[in-house]
């Protein structure tokens, strides 16, 4: 048996056909459904008991999950890459049935394998109908080109009068903070905008449970915030929530959290209880949240609570002995943090950006009188939000295009002249936004294989330099597997091999973490390291101010122009807090951190910009506040 | 992100046009559409421009909009006009120009042909900028109904044909992207021979059909989400009504047909 689409005859996964008529779907169904519904104890909202989970490829995605949501409550699933989140998501919005267990949705008992006919249909439809989904791209949830007839799809399919429908579309465009997008087009809007219509459109089927399968995950930190806000007034609503993220941090709003390893629950219970667990949420591939580790560092009681921590430092940072912690291992962010590896000095600089404006459309700048420098060997990030100009620019530097005005040179080759962009592909290497989508070959080794060839290597130049890519990125014996074939995280780790081997100067990457899983993250953070330190130069976008952090220099851009430029430090101080705010975008978080206690009474504490220099800060300020432990062991 | 895509895509305005019952202005447009097959005389050319042009005057759309809309089919068309120009062998010569020979009946089938086709885009064209894709399925879903007797899915037509105008823009930005990352790796798309330019089409093909499974897959993850069904009874927020100014319009339109049939 395998996992099986219950959903109307689309996409059936597993081998049996389930199309049985349309004739349920009418009218009759509603005034059912609304009836059980209403009668049904309200306390459940759904309840899953050993239910497992095989899709028809034998990957085990569910194994015994037995669970239960609660009417009103605010349930979040963390887990890595490939545990069965998603697939949990489906079961919980009544889009899969399991192979085994037992699974009741809002009243409703849908799927149960001690029954002869284990898929209660019927019961499935009904329960659809007051369960709402909203997943990670808002691009492919959204069905028509006017923001309120999309919120009005989902009533409509429901038979909902018109007037009712009018109220309700108002109410949840209102909600959502889009009333004044109401006759927009979607398209046209940004993602976090995008993702908000499609929550409008869910909740405007007044579901009695909405399952959001990491909303956030593919928008930048100002359409991130504006999701949680609307979750936070959901909360208050009383609308039950299974949110599914790989946003530690997130997690802390939730009432319960648990965590899901090759389809079965490993953790259970309140975000504190869950988090206390730090081996095991290392294990899993997770990270703790920021405050608690920063509390694991500096010795303090363990907390993931922000207030409780600040109180425990500020209380400490009178003890004599504080911090007693023992120097962590220095990661190597920190390291790189400190002694900047390589950048050549004295050499011509890899990228430089002089005066560049460039337009798609007359008269709307997509960027405006822009110029930077970068060294050879060194990392260079971009932040700005949505609309920014940030992929223009990228575009620019990739010489796929030449500015209108102005100049851009990579090394000494200006990227005016058509015939020298085209020397240039193969030195500057573009890692695209979702670089797994441009994979096509039938193997992976062709794939990674296409840039040298098109570079014209011979052939055994082009396997050594394919059989380097892979290594430098870990795929190790898939040589001969199809690309689509590997799981999310390693297609990534492919098409970044496909790029890396054609040995590029400068690597330009868009959002390469985005979507990925904190072990994800931190691998590609280490390869990106690996590169740099072989004397590549780096160029990402990143929607991470912590990641941004990292670089040696960072371009802040904001309506086309720059906004802010220089080293992290400069970039990241208290003084540009509101400007960086103003432009949707934030401070890292040990700097916030600083911020929050020097405000709180604590003396100055510089301007930490990861968690290692905040915990040295913390050190230094403890003894200048006690005069003790001088010549502590960790410093 | 590359240029955007405007072909056709709606532009929210309140106008008389934009409140015409959408059954009224595909069933309208389709009828401008065909009647310019009947046009041969620059009167009836006058006057199939006189119709299309109020219609679009009434529309309350920005000029610029239009033609921005329109544009792509007109340079077509132009090609269109020039083949006329130059391959039509009968009438007097005007001029030569090596083996090719310009007539008057070339002329007059370059002018009159190019320009009778740009009436019936911009009727099309005014159709998709005035009416919205919910409207536009639910237009079709009705006049197509009487089919579903012969077995033809009428409302996943309508749906499907909505669907579409709704993910052009979204896989001609990623068509772009994909292309912009293979030039990157040093694929030649458009470059060198026609042989060497299909070779260097296949994988942007290729990726570009993987990622429209992707969407197609997520879509009917939300198309199921959202409890539609394929033709199930569904409620329509704003339900369509023929009033006053619909059966203005089809009579003026019968009107228009008349004149362009006394006009020959």
């Amino acid at each position: 048996m395998s996992g099986r689409a219950v959903a109307d005859g689309r996409a059936v996964a597993g081998g049996r056909a389930l199309t049985d008529g349309r004739a349920f779907a009418g009218e009759q169904t509603h005034a059912d459904g609304q009836f059980l519904a209403h009668g049904q104890a309200r306390s459940v909202a759904a309840r899953l008991e050993h239910v497992t989970l095989r899709y028809e490829s034998g990957t085990q995605a569910l194994e015994d999950v037995s669970l239960e949501v609660a009417q009103g409550e605010r349930l979040c699933i963390l887990g890595a890459n490939g545990s069965g989140k998603s697939t949990l998501a489906s079961v919980l919005c009544g889009l899969l049935a399991p192979d085994e267990g037992s699974v009741l949705l809002v009243g409703h008992h849908v799927f149960d394998a001690t029954r002869p006919q284990p898929i209660d249909f019927d019961a499935y439809r009904k329960a659809r109908r007051s369960l709402g989904l909203v997943f990670q791209n808002p691009d492919d949830q959204i069905v028509t080109t006017v923001v309120e007839e999309d919120v009005a799809f989902g009533p409509e399919n429901l038979g909902i009068p018109a007037e009712e429908i009018g109220r309700r579309v108002e109410r949840e465009l209102r909600r959502v903070a889009l009333t004044d997008y109401a006759k927009a087009d979607p398209t046209r809007l940004s993602g976090g905008q995008m993702q908000r219509v499609a929550i409008a459109g869910a909740l405007a089927m007044e579901p009695r449970l909405l399952v959001l399968d990491e909303p956030g995950a593919l928008l930048d930190v100002r359409g991130r915030q504006a999701i949680l806000r609307v979750m936070g007034r959901l909360r208050e609503a009383g609308t039950t929530i299974v949110h599914i993220t790989h946003f530690m941090d997130e997690a802390l709003e939730a009432d319960r959290v648990i965590v899901l390893e090759r389809g079965s629950i490993v953790l259970e219970g309140s975000p504190a209880e869950v988090f206390s667990h730090q081996d095991a949420i290392a294990s899993l591939g997770l990270e703790e949240p920021f405050s608690a580790r920063l509390a694991r560092r500096l010795a303090l009681p363990w907390t993931c609570d922000d207030s409780a921590l600040e109180c425990a430092i500020l209380d400490a940072s009178h003890l004599p002995h504080f911090p007693a912690s023992p120097p962590s291992v220095p990661d190597a962010q920190a390291a790189n943090a400190g002694a900047p590896t390589s950048p050549v000095r004295g050499a011509p600089p890899a990228l430089r950006v002089e005066h560049v404006s460039f337009a798609y459309v007359r008269e709307k700048n997509a960027l405006d009188d822009v110029s930077f420098e970068v060294e050879q060997g060194a990392s260079l990030a971009i932040v700005g939000q949505t609309g920014s100009g940030k992929s223009t620019l990228l575009r620019l530097l990739c010489a796929l295009e030449a500015p209108d005005r102005g100049r851009i040179y990579v090394g000494d080759v200006c990227t005016t002249r058509k015939r020298d962009r085209r020397r240039l592909h193969g030195s500057i290497g573009y890692v695209m936004q979702h670089p797994e989508r441009q994979l096509f070959a039938e193997t992976v080794l062709e794939d990674v294989a296409f840039g040298p060839q098109n570079l014209g290597f011979a052939h055994g130049e082009v396997l050594r330099h394919c059989r380097e890519a892979l290594d430098l990125v870990g795929l190790v014996g898939v040589d001969d597997t199809s690309p689509f074939e590997l799981s999310g995280g390693q297609q990534r780790l492919c098409a970044l091999a496909g790029i890396l081997a054609m040995e590029p100067r400068v690597l330009v990457l868009d959002e390469p973490t985005a979507g990925l899983d904190p072990r994800g993250r931190r691998g590609l953070r280490a390869i990106l390291e690996d590169v740099r330190r072989r004397g590549t130069t780096i160029v990402q976008v990143t929607h991470s101010m912590e990641d941004a952090a990292r670089a040696d220099r960072i371009v802040v851009l904001d309506q086309a122009h720059v906004l802010l430029e220089g080293t992290p430090r400069e970039v990241f101080s208290a003084a540009h807090e509101e400007l960086l705010t103003h432009a949707g975008l934030g401070l890292p978080l040990p700097l916030v951190w600083a911020l929050r206690l020097e405000r709180a009474g604590c003396p100055s504490l510089g301007a930490p910009l990861s968690l290692d220099e905040l915990v040295r800060a913390l050190a230094r300020s403890g003894s200048a506040v006690t005069h003790q432990e001088e010549d502590a062991p960790w410093l | 992100m590359a240029v955007k895509i405007t072909l056709g895509q709606y532009i929210a305005t309140d106008s008389p046009i934009h409140r015409l019952d959408p059954r009224t202005k595909v069933c309208v447009a389709l009828i401008a559409m065909v009647s310019v097959f009947f046009i041969h005389t620059p009167a009836q050319l006058i006057l199939g421009f006189a119709f299309v042009l109020a219609a679009v005057a009434l529309a309350r759309i920005p000029a610029h909009r239009v033609l921005e809309s329109i544009a792509p089919i007109i340079a077509i068309i132009v090609l269109l006009s020039l083949f006329n120009l130059f391959l039509t062998n009968t009438g007097t010569t005007l001029a030569t120009f090596g083996p090719l020979r310009i007539t008057d009946d070339g002329v007059r089938a370059a002018v009159l042909y190019s320009l009778r086709l740009v009436i019936g885009v911009l009727a099309g064209m005014l159709l998709l900028l005035t009416t919205t894709p919910s409207q536009l399925t639910d237009a079709f879903d009705a006049l197509l109904a009487p089919l579903a007797h012969l077995g033809l899915h009428a409302h996943e037509l309508a749906m499907v044909f909505s669907l579409m105008l709704r993910f052009i823009p979204t896989l001609a930005n990623e068509a772009s992207t994909l292309a912009d990352a293979q030039t990157a790796r040093g694929g030649a798309l458009g470059e060198g021979s026609p042989a060497k330019r299909i070779r260097a089409i296949v994988p942007l093909v290729v990726a570009l059909l993987a990622s429209s499974l992707h969407h197609a897959n997520d879509l009917s993850r939300a198309l199921d989400a959202r409890c539609y069904e394929g033709g199930a009874e569904r409620s329509h927020w704003h339900p369509l009504r023929m009033r006053g100014a619909d059966w203005a319009t089809l009579t003026l339109t019968a009107a228009y047909i008349t004149a362009l049939v006394i006009l020959r």
